[in-house]
């Protein structure tokens, strides 16, 4: 679109911003229309799935025509979409001009990831939790703990890569059950079993899962299918590699594990 | 119930509590609102076990669970002003069957195709229950979530 600073464009910014954070494809569509309203646009139509936005609008006289837009679906991140949320609800109260709004919106969309260190703890941290909910021993919340961190580091390396998300998750449930494998061999830990699934609980694909059903109640069963099929998937990639790899050390020890 | 149980319960909501954080921070989500996050999560967790402690499996414990979490993370929305998706991804993780997931990889490859099949069964059978769960509480109207906001 010709202008910097149209109400389009930025209604367009906001959705985009929301998509690939994360956001369900209902709030992507009412946050658009939000915006528009609040400022002179004559007509507006906008159709969004799972990796696209398609807009027609309307303004100043002059019409846009669509607007597509690829939206590849990147990793979470709640904080932007909650900083594109409250910016929204500020311009639907009349707060901001089109300009100022602009400028808010470059900075929701820029919130840092945070640092590596802060990653790779609470991964390491989650890891032990889970695997003591699930049943498993201090000990092997201890064990499950070192998964983690060789798992976040792993997603790190591979995510800067740009690993395809196939790929990365076969990779680093195998990483993972390799590394709690070998521990549990070396001695460490009570259960090779729960030590494991605490690990992959970072993998595990919840965040698909959820915004998948939020889509599917809201009807927009296009996406919702794109993500229950992503969720599948990535499920699917799990099993593999945890399997193939417990499969291995069971043949190279010669006796079954759990 | 005895002092034990009861003990044990408290010690699992607290690393429910803990791990939700954990994930909360791994999905970028705002430091103001991890206090809460951990709440849906130790909240769902809690009754999770309450459920199952009471003879639910775990696919009525997932359902149970996952009705509290997600009315949980409605309250949430409502008082912080923050999307529900904030507390509900945080919070779902430990439903999630990860547990499913690899006893279904650990059979199959383990060549007892009626084990992977029954645990394969039992993960979708959870990720239904779930589904169910956030779909039926979502679709409720926003009046049963809203109450007196605090200041402004």
């Amino acid at each position: 679109m010709p202008q910097t600073h149209s109400a389009l464009e930025l209604s367009f910014r906001m959705g985009e911003t929301l998509l690939e954070n994360g956001a369900e494809i209902s709030r992507v569509q009412e946050t658009m229309e939000r915006v528009v309203q609040s400022y002179q646009v004559e007509s507006f139509n906008v159709y969004v799935i799972t990796n696209a936005i398609f807009v027609t609008g309307t303004e100043a006289g002059v019409e846009h025509a669509a607007k597509l837009k690829h939206v590849p679906s990147t990793s979470t991140h709640l904080g932007r979409i909650c900083a594109v949320n409250q910016l929204s609800r500020e311009i639907a109260q009349g707060g901001h001009t089109v300009e100022e709004a602009s400028a808010r919106l470059e900075e929701a969309s820029r919130l840092p990831y945070p640092p590596l260190p802060l990653a790779v703890l609470s991964c390491a941290v989650g890891s032990a939790a889970f695997s003591y909910l699930f049943g498993g021993s201090p000990f092997d919340a201890f064990v499950a703990f070192f998964c983690g961190v060789a798992l976040e580091l792993y997603l790190h390396f591979a995510g800067k890569r740009g690993m395809s998300k196939f790929l990365t998750n076969l990779s680093a449930s195998a990483l993972v059950t390799l590394c709690g494998g070998a521990l549990f061999l070396c001695g460490l830990g009570h259960n090779m079993d729960k030590i494991i699934i605490g690990s992959i609980i970072r993998l595990v694909p919840g965040v698909a899962l959820t915004t998948s059903i939020r889509d599917f109640f809201h009807g927009d069963y296009l996406s919702g299918a794109i993500r229950m099929l992503d969720a599948v998937l990535v499920g699917g990639c799990i099993a593999v590699g945890v399997g193939f790899v417990v499969k291995l050390l069971s043949t190279l020890t010669g006796g079954a594990l759990l | 119930m005895n002092g034990l149980s009861a003990l044990h319960l408290l010690l699992q909501t607290a690393v429910a509590f803990a791990s939700t954080i954990a994930f909360a921070v791994i999905f970028h989500t705002p430091r103001r609102e991890w206090l809460y996050t951990g709440l849906t999560g130790g909240a769902g967790w809690l009754v999770y076990l309450l459920a199952s402690g009471l003879g639910s499996g775990a696919v009525g414990a997932s359902f149970l669970a996952t009705l509290a979490l997600t009315a949980l993370s409605r309250m949430f929305s409502f008082a912080r002003r923050a999307p529900v998706t904030v507390f509900l991804i945080c919070g779902i993780f430990p439903l999630v069957p990860g547990a499913g997931i690899y006893y279904t990889g650990y059979y199959f490859f383990m060549g007892s195709n009626a084990q992977a099949l029954d645990k394969g069964l039992e993960t979708i059978k959870i990720a239904v229950a779930i589904a169910l769960g956030i779909g039926i509480v979502l679709s409720l109207p926003q009046a049963l979530f809203s109450f007196k906001r605090k200041g402004r």
